[in-house]
């Protein structure tokens, strides 16, 4: 099983997005959908980002959007139980539900959606009392998860689990939490997927890009097999690359060396040169 | 005034800050004039902050600088008990919203700059806060959230103060990952920040301590 890109992109609570969606920039969508796709997303994740009331609206309006112009399922990225009835009553192919959690409004609001539309769901290792400080905490969460998505008929192959990476900024042994939690996330629910978002763990630090993909390089060795990010980021995927090889989770290097013979690795390929003036 | 307690802070060297804070406590130096270059030493960290050159990691071992030296002084105010508040703030995370990174970092950033805070944590009901508004008369409300939907909250939880007539009496910040003016405009509050220097600065402005 290769390495699951969430495509990150299309979020409603970047500027940019946001205004194409409240402005209904057709355009600036279908390319941002365009190229996560060619630099090989495996879901494109839609969240509109903006107001309740009019959220579903938007996010349905992101569902036709995207679909009308790349093949990838999407990811349906929202708490909103409503915009999530819209959205799948919208899409094209069975999605990804983003997310559950053990929070009870996405418990009743979020699941049994997910449910019935055969989806597989993103679940958060949180619930009404928060992120738990501790891994024991958190798998404590994580099984009242499983048994609760177990019970609602959804295989564990279908479900998406998120440790949650807390700032590194504020405590030291956010990332070594998360990865911890991983680990026993992959000795116990070994059919489970794991997911994860990147930017979280670098909150408050300069650079943050390096620290995001080196997180990235320790969770994929911890259990890791997909990821919420940008498939644009070129050091990123040439960092995922480069793990995937060490690991020995590609064949005969072929990954590795096909992406350098594309270029997508290594070198950035010189311009052609200027005519001087 | 000791410059070189004042270096020792801005400059990340914390066991160092913490010693000479003994030294001088020790030679006789009045705790309040360490605490006022506690004072500076902070002021220079968040200058830094604010221009980019120190990130969320020296906020916090500068705060937690302070705590300590704080910790030493402070039974040597001849008054006893803690220096005066600059005021009074009641924080939470919305109702609905369970982010609390940038709230905790707030409430530790308030209080080490004098503020007195009371956090009521996350998924805050509006009826806790005008609660805490009536019994704790803050002279300002600092309301978090991070989703989309926090917005919605903060907007009912300012009108439920009003209802409750307790609207004039408070300042009103907001803060969170995505806020901006034209949120700041729809939940009716008073100011809205993007980390927690703007939340110390905004509280500081607001009770005359700048």
């Amino acid at each position: 099983m290769t390495f699951q890109i969430i495509a990150e992109k299309i979020n409603g609570t970047r500027k940019s997005v946001q205004a194409a969606v409240v402005g209904r920039d057709q355009a600036f969508i279908e390319d941002l959908a365009r190229r996560q796709a060619e630099a090989g997303a495996t879901w494109i994740d839609v969240n509109a980002g903006t107001s309740p009331e009019r959220e579903p609206d938007d996010l349905v309006w992101l569902v036709q959007t995207v679909q009308a112009v790349v093949d990838q399922p999407l990811s349906i990225d929202t708490a909103n139980p409503k915009a999530l009835r819209a959205a799948l009553a919208a899409v094209a192919k069975t999605p990804l539900v983003n997310s559950i959690s053990g929070e009870r409004s996405r418990i009743e609001g979020v699941l049994p959606q997910a449910a019935e539309a055969g989806s597989p769901v993103v679940a958060l290792a949180l619930d009404d009392a928060g992120i738990p400080a501790t891994t024991e905490a958190r798998m404590e969460v994580i099984r009242r998860l499983v048994d609760l998505t177990r019970a609602s008929g959804i295989p564990d192959g279908r479900v998406y689990v998120d440790p949650l990476v807390m700032t590194i900024s504020t405590n030291v042994q956010s990332a070594n939490t998360a990865l911890a939690t991983m680990r026993a996330v992959r000795d116990e629910f070994p059919e489970c997927h794991m997911t994860s978002g990147l930017s979280n763990v670098s909150f408050g630090l300069p650079a943050r890009a390096l620290v995001n993909r080196t997180y990235l390089t320790l969770a994929v060795e911890a259990g890791l097999d997909s990821a919420i990010l940008d498939p644009l980021d070129r050091e990123l995927r040439a960092s995922l690359l480069a793990t995937e090889l060490l690991l020995g989770r590609d064949r005969h290097c072929l990954a590795y060396t096909r992406a350098f013979r594309a270029g997508l690795i290594g070198p950035v390929p010189a311009a052609p040169a200027k005519t001087p003036v | 005034m000791s410059q070189a307690l004042i270096d020792a802070i801005a400059e990340m060297e914390d066991e160092k800050a913490v010693r000479l804070a003994g030294e001088l406590l020790g030679g006789g130096e009045s705790p309040l004039a360490i605490l006022d270059d506690c004072k500076a030493g902070m002021a220079v960290v968040g200058d830094r902050f604010e221009r980019g050159e120190y990130f969320v990691p020296e906020l916090i071992l500068a705060g937690e600088m302070l705590k300590q030296i704080s910790d030493i002084v402070k039974p040597h105010l001849t008054q006893g008990g803690d220096a005066p508040k600059l005021g009074k703030v009641v924080l939470g995370t919305v109702a609905g919203d369970i982010h609390d990174i940038g709230k905790d970092i707030v409430n530790f950033m308030l209080d080490v700059n004098g503020f007195e805070v009371h956090d009521l944590g996350v998924d805050v009901s509006i009826d806790r806060f005008v609660e805490a508004v009536r019994t704790e008369r803050p002279d300002v409300v600092a309301l978090s959230g991070f989703l989309t939907l926090s917005y919605d909250a903060m907007r009912d939880t300012v009108a439920a103060l009003d209802q409750a007539g307790v609207r004039s009496g408070v300042k009103i910040m907001i803060g969170g990952g995505t806020v901006d003016d034209g949120v700041r405009t729809f939940a009716g509050a008073d100011a809205y920040g993007l980390n927690a220097m703007d939340a110390v600065n905004l509280a500081k402005g607001w009770v005359g301590a700048n």
